[in-house]
């Protein structure tokens, strides 16, 4: 039988033509969700080319003074910037790949050993963002690495090995030159295994629409004779998404590089030096992506049982149980209301990674009493993993008629939290009357406001017309040559500015991404007009 | 649903064409630019003027006179004058380790040809002087540069380069003793503050140091207004 082989033998013994054609339907509105692969790809790729200027001028002798003098350096602000912040886009990227894939049950056969080294790809694109912001050897990086050390050297048996690979024998010289080392290691390894994923996915074949299927395993795309090639349709959409990709990576920091006094959580530029008298006002925060586990540091029963196994337990079981998938869901079900469990958990399980990162950044170092941490973990699961099971049925039974109803029910639980925000400023604010609170009173009103804005939306309340107007030639034209011109404008107007102040950067960074994001409106034009897509 | 546009006006869509070609490139070039200028070295002279760095201990506190030992056989350095220019600081002494006064002396470049006249001791002996600790052969720093106390049984009272074997005499500001060198030491002038007892560094006298265009370019500023004072075992 076919099923019988592993897929190192088919993939060796039954080669297939690459780069495959891709579906039609994967260019069309709605279609964006089959490229948050391409997007990751993209801030790698970017964050591959600024690394290596970044590694022209970084001295491991000089942690600190290199970094800060790069920011001097022509376009140093806006390379230093854009590379820490495309590591939070790809690290964010991942997240919606994983969770999107998770959803829609793309572990399923034939897919298992594709999730299976996706779910290494985010340990290791998690720990080269860890190496690297360690690298600056300002305050924050200074705290990430005596915990990181304490992590290490907690480790039972063979924990002083551990410390002294990743952080060397003590020296300042040594520590910096091994995170350095491993940060390009660790790059290195996500190039090779992200190669191989990519080798599977297209060997594996795009995931159709499971309603083509009865949603049933293995869904795998059969070469259609109609789809259009590879070269230029599929080039340009994709050019289009990395247009638009690299305007973001530039222009949101670009633009957090102008305001003054952002906080360190949100700050593109490394802190001030250890040494310095200032260094104890910023508090120790990690980046936002590790926000999680500082948190679950602060948990009361965690000071108990030490760091190591406080790490071990908190990040070591959700990556066990996103291992484990595969083999827990194992039969052929795609459709999300016969795969109850694997949803709930999703669900939870987002819940905890956001709630505790929105808690270690208000609450930081604020110790967590185990009742607290208790009702904390319990009562999310007890809550969603009934409700989902009986949602779940309900939908299996057909007993709801608006096809929108799932969306209608994920905005709602995002209404509700933001409802909880908005009562826990509220009485924040009432309490303590502070600017702080009155700030993220208004913020989660308007985000309440929006959702419940979103929910009327989906529920039929607008209607959207479903036949827009297409826009004739000379309108294209038009469009074209007002955007095209604009670039040129822009470009010239950064072209002029003085590289030497940050805020000059910045103004340039943000000139930059404007550019690109009328390279990929004008992509979208020319798709539109000349391959009516 | 838009539908498939069979036949578009072939010169719009070169238009257009062209259009988003415009706009790419001018993206690729902004970026380009900044790439060109990185992967180019920087070598602009960060600083004006020679700055006047106090020379400090590591724990921050200024060198004082009773904490540079005579005829010191360890090698005591600080940088000057950006952050990657390493320079003796000598206390000069007879065989008997009491002070010598060192004077202003002119020194021959044999390269050129071309004559300085060294800034001399500084302190209240005048016997402290100080000088770059790469050496002018072919850039040695110490440990294999270093200077060779009189009660030494090589090269007493001598500056000893042992990667080619350059001699210098620091009594003589730094002048070339044996080859294969050809051009002496750069001297740094030391400031003597005698209220305080504490010494500056503010300028650099001689042939530029080994390696540079300039003893103000290549490097990165020193921050602050000191410099720290290191003693290699």
């Amino acid at each position: 039988m076919n099923e019988e082989k592993s897929l190192i033998e088919k993939i060796m013994n039954e080669p297939q033509p690459i780069p495959r054609k891709v579906p039609d339907y994967m260019r069309k509105k709605g279609g964006i969700w089959y490229w948050t692969g391409a997007m990751i790809m993209i801030t790698f790729f970017y964050e591959v080319i600024t690394g290596v200027i970044l590694l022209f001028y970084y001295q491991p002798s000089n942690a600190y003074n290199s970094t800060i003098s790069f920011l001097t350096q022509p376009f140093g602000t806006i390379i230093l910037t854009t590379h820490l912040y495309g590591a939070y886009l790809m690290i964010a990227f991942v997240y919606i790949h994983l969770l999107r894939n998770l959803f829609v049950g793309s572990y399923k056969k034939p897919r298992g050993s594709q999730w299976l080294t996706g779910v290494l790809l985010l340990i290791l694109t998690v720990a080269a963002g860890y190496f690297g912001y360690s690298l600056t050897g300002d305050v924050l990086s200074a705290d990430a690495t005596d915990v990181g050390r304490g992590i290490a050297a907690a480790t039972p048996f063979i924990g002083s090995y551990l410390e002294f690979i990743f952080f060397g024998a003590g020296t300042s010289i040594e520590l910096f030159q091994r995170l350095e080392a491993w940060h390009i290691i660790i790059a290195g390894t996500i190039f090779l295994l992200f190669a191989i994923h990519f080798y599977m996915a297209e060997y594996n074949t795009i995931m159709p629409d499971p309603k083509e299927a009865n949603y049933k395993a293995p869904l795998i795309d059969k070469d259609d004779k109609n789809y259009k090639p590879w070269y230029p349709y599929n080039f340009m959409y994709m050019m289009q998404i990395a247009f638009s990709t690299l305007a973001l990576i530039l222009i949101i920091p670009s633009a957090f590089a102008l305001i003054p006094n952002i906080p360190p959580l949100l700050s593109p530029f490394p802190q001030v030096s250890p040494t310095s008298p200032l260094a104890s006002q910023v508090p120790p925060y990690p980046p936002w992506f590790l926000l999680f586990v500082y948190k679950e540091l602060d948990f009361q029963f965690a000071s108990v049982i030490g760091p190591f196994w406080a790490v071990a337990i908190f990040t070591g079981m959700p990556l066990i149980y996103l291992f484990l998938i595969p083999l827990i869901d194992r039969n052929n079900d795609l459709k999300p209301s016969r795969r109850p469990l694997i949803i709930a958990t999703g669900i939870v399980g987002i819940f905890y990674y956001v709630a505790l990162s929105i808690w270690g950044a208000f609450r930081p170092g604020v110790p967590v009493p185990n009742s607290l941490a208790l009702i904390f973990f319990v009562i999310p699961l007890v809550i969603m993993v009934p409700l989902i099971y009986y949602l779940a049925g309900n939908f299996e039974k057909e007993k709801y008629k608006n096809p929108n109803a799932w969306k209608i029910m994920a905005l709602v639980s995002i209404a509700g939290f933001f409802g909880f925000l908005s009562g826990m400023s509220i009485y924040s604010l009432i309490s303590t009357g502070s600017a702080l609170s009155l700030g993220e009173t208004v913020a989660s009103l308007v985000f309440l406001a929006l959702t419940i804005l979103a929910i009327y939306a989906v529920y039929g309340g607008v209607k959207i017309n479903k036949n827009p107007i297409r826009m004739t030639g000379t309108g294209y034209t038009v469009f074209g040559a007002v955007y095209g011109l604009l670039a040129v404008w822009i470009f010239t107007m950064i072209s002029f500015i003085p590289m030497t102040s940050t805020r000059d950067q910045a103004m340039i960074g943000i000139g930059l991404g404007i550019i690109f994001f009328i390279s990929a409106v004008l992509t979208k034009i020319y798709r539109a007009y000349a391959y009516g897509e | 649903m838009p539908q498939e546009n069979k036949n578009p006006d072939l010169s719009r869509r070169n238009f257009l064409k062209a259009m988003g070609v415009l706009a790419v490139g001018v993206g690729v070039a902004g970026i380009l630019r900044g790439v060109v200028i990185d992967i180019i070295p920087p070598n602009q002279n960060v600083e004006s003027g020679y700055p006047t760095l106090q020379l400090a201990l590591p724990n921050g506190n200024p060198v004082h006179t009773s904490d540079l030992i005579v005829n010191n056989p360890q090698i005591v350095i600080f940088n000057y004058p950006l952050q990657n220019e390493p320079n003796f600081l000598l206390r000069l002494g007879d065989s008997n380790n009491n002070d010598v006064a060192v004077q202003p002396t002119e020194v021959t470049i044999p390269a050129t040809g071309a004559k300085f006249t060294s800034p001399g001791g500084a302190g209240p002996y005048k016997s402290v002087v100080a000088s770059s600790a790469i050496c002018q052969h072919l850039g040695c720093v110490p440990p294999e540069i270093r200077f060779h106390p009189p009660n030494d049984t090589s090269y007493p009272g001598k500056i000893h380069c042992d990667c080619h074997g350059s001699t210098y005499d620091p009594y003589q500001g730094f002048s070339v003793v044996t080859g294969p060198t050809q051009s002496p030491l750069p001297n740094v002038k030391l400031v003597y503050d005698a209220t305080n007892d504490t010494y500056s560094a503010s300028l650099m006298i001689g042939p530029v140091i080994y390696g540079r265009t300039s003893d103000l370019s290549g490097g990165n500023p020193i921050s602050g207004n000191s410099t720290e004072v290191t003693t290699i075992s």
